[in-house]
């Protein structure tokens, strides 16, 4: 049977869901005028005033914040609070330029372990669960965000962060584990590491994993089922707007439900910025509309996908998100295709290959080449030359079939590519280096 | 006949990959009896018959590496001109496919040997006996 943290929130018809919504993002519109000078001056200079914003459909007229903004504004620039209601600060990890810090009241990390609260609830947990949290601890806020849903729901918690991963296991096995929280990539380390050790997941007590904080596709997810004897629950968050559990997947594993209490989605045209009907793909768009200190109205993701409504087989009204097809700064644009990573991932795991990958894109006589380093399957080993070049063949051939562009596929032994404990780092982009 | 068991071991294309199978090899007191390294720009398929093919193989399998063992046919011919002629037209009148050859030390400096994997190594077997030419079993090649 399936249960629910906050039933009365998950279940919520349409109708008190939309009244909710409409009463919050009033009042959210109007604290953030009041208090934040950088978003008052872009309504101002779109001509808008709180008073305008009257409920949800009101919600195009507000300007979007991008993370150019959130850069912009570092660092206390889109605080609404002062520092002396706010209890902590999480950061982004801050690869592609300046980070991005974001605030928190008490309350606001207490919606936040909520809402992880849900995700956990929805993935089985209940305070009977060993739950073992393998996302790092620190600035990140994945370790901190299913930590503190995980002592909401009253489980026992084990703060593993990420890392050691031969302590893990053996703590997975001593203390009991039932649920693992980590980044998929993370999870498949630790189910090949399992392997290794000769453990068997009869071994261990696991029963679910709630996995996010990075692109995963549905073939990985069934191999690290498979690798772990678990049910995987996909969960989507981002530090600009909480962190993990601004959605959440339930027993259907098919979509996330978005905690539409706290956070309204729009799909828009990332081109044009109109939002788009449900069911169609786009930029995801958030609306923090309880967030006390750091409340993010129209704020762009750059996460592309699509939006269903309707009531889920899990009973959950909340809307659902789809999995990211991939976020828009992931996308490469390769000989004028675009490419996600995650493309690449589902053709390795179809053919049999591990989903550990490095893909290299550079410019050689103003061409760009797409080079992927892929583990090489031992049970397909040959000692003839022919075959070998025969599955990189047969492999690129696949990918040319996915993306439409010719890659160079090279075989690389088992395990050389390096594993992630974090987030994994799939691509080497040189292009950039040359500009 | 029982013919020769070969390995092979695939490593990355990169410096001292195939120093660190060799030392692996070394230190288990395994002795290489026949070698050849087959190379593309990506990787290299190493092939070689070791003195004793299990340690080897659980060895290797042991560090990681991927490892394959296939049946290959071994010859033993006279150090003169035009034998391994000889011996491949004997293979070519069966219409045996030869993958690919290499040559290794034999037992005396008059006679030479050869590792010559097949596609159909019975029926090549069968052809070189007829023909008299004299095939090592991997006894014979580890006892060298």
């Amino acid at each position: 049977m399936e249960r629910y943290w906050n039933q009365e929130m998950e279940c919520a018809s349409p109708e008190v869901m939309k009244k909710l919504q409409d009463e919050r993002l009033v009042a959210q519109v109007k604290h953030v005028y009041e208090n934040v000078k950088y978003y008052r001056d872009l309504m101002d200079e779109k001509g808008v005033k709180p008073e305008d914003i009257k409920g949800t459909e009101d919600l195009r007229k507000l300007p979007f914040l991008s993370k150019a903004d959130l850069r912009d504004a570092y660092p206390f620039g889109l605080l609404a609070k002062p520092l002396s209601e706010c209890v902590r600060i999480h950061s982004t990890s801050g690869t592609t330029g300046r980070r991005v810090v974001a605030f928190y009241t008490q309350n606001d990390i207490d919606l936040w372990d909520e809402c992880c609260a849900r995700a956990i609830t929805a993935a089985g947990g209940t305070n009977e669960d060993v739950c073992q949290v393998a996302y790092g601890f620190g600035l990140f806020t994945g370790g901190a965000g299913l930590n503190g849903g995980s002592h909401t729901v009253g489980c026992l918690t084990l703060p593993m962060s990420s890392g050691n991963t031969d302590r893990q296991i053996q703590f997975m096995q001593d203390l009991g584990a039932t649920i693992l929280c980590c980044t998929p990539s993370y999870a498949a380390y630790i189910g090949e590491t399992i392997h290794e050790m000769g453990i068997s997941p009869d071994d261990l007590k696991l029963k679910a994993g709630i996995f996010g904080a990075e692109p995963w596709t549905e073939e990985m997810r069934r191999s690290i089922e498979k690798s772990l004897g678990i049910k995987a629950y996909d969960i989507y968050g981002l530090t600009e707007i909480s962190g993990p559990g601004v959605a959440f997947e339930c027993s259907e594993q098919n979509g996330m439900h978005i905690n539409e209490d706290n956070f309204i989605a729009e799909i828009i045209d990332p081109e044009t910025g109109e939002p788009l009907p449900d069911g169609e793909v786009g930029e995801l768009v958030f609306t923090s509309i309880t967030k006390e200190a750091f409340p993010l109205l129209r704020y762009r993701t750059r996460d592309l996908c699509r939006l269903t409504r309707g009531k889920c087989s899990c009973g959950r009204t909340l809307v659902k998100m789809a999995k990211p097809m991939g976020r828009s700064d992931d996308m490469m644009i390769i000989r004028g295709v675009n490419v996600f990573p995650s493309q690449i991932e589902t053709v390795l795991i179809e053919q049999g290959y591990s989903p550990n990958y490095l893909i290299e894109v550079d410019r050689v006589n103003n061409s760009d080449t797409l080079d992927i380093s892929v583990e090489m399957n031992p049970d397909q080993f040959s000692d003839k030359v022919k075959d070998m070049q025969k599955q990189e063949r047969e492999l690129a051939e696949a990918i040319k079939t996915m993306l439409g562009i010719n890659p160079k596929v090279h075989l690389v032994s088992p395990k050389s590519i390096t594993r992630s404990e974090g987030k994994a780092v799939r691509v080497i982009d040189r292009r950039k280096l040359h500009d | 006949m029982a013919n020769a068991r070969q390995i092979s071991v695939f490593v990355d294309n990169r410096p001292n990959q195939l120093a660190g199978v060799m030392r692996l090899i070394k230190d288990k007191g395994i002795n290489v009896r026949a070698l050849s390294l087959a190379d593309t720009k990506d990787f290299g398929i190493l092939r070689l018959i070791a003195n004793d093919t299990d340690k080897t193989v659980d060895t290797l399998k042991e560090a990681g590496y991927p490892v394959t063992v296939t049946e290959i046919v071994a010859i033993s011919i006279p150090d003169t001109p035009g034998q391994l002629s000889r011996a491949l037209d004997v293979l070519g009148g069966e219409g045996v496919n030869l993958e690919y050859l290499y040559a290794f030390l034999g037992k005396s400096d008059r006679s030479v040997s050869f590792v010559i994997r097949v596609d159909d190594v019975e029926n090549a077997s069968a052809a070189l006996n007829k023909a008299g030419i004299i095939q090592l079993t991997e006894n014979d090649i580890s006892e060298m």
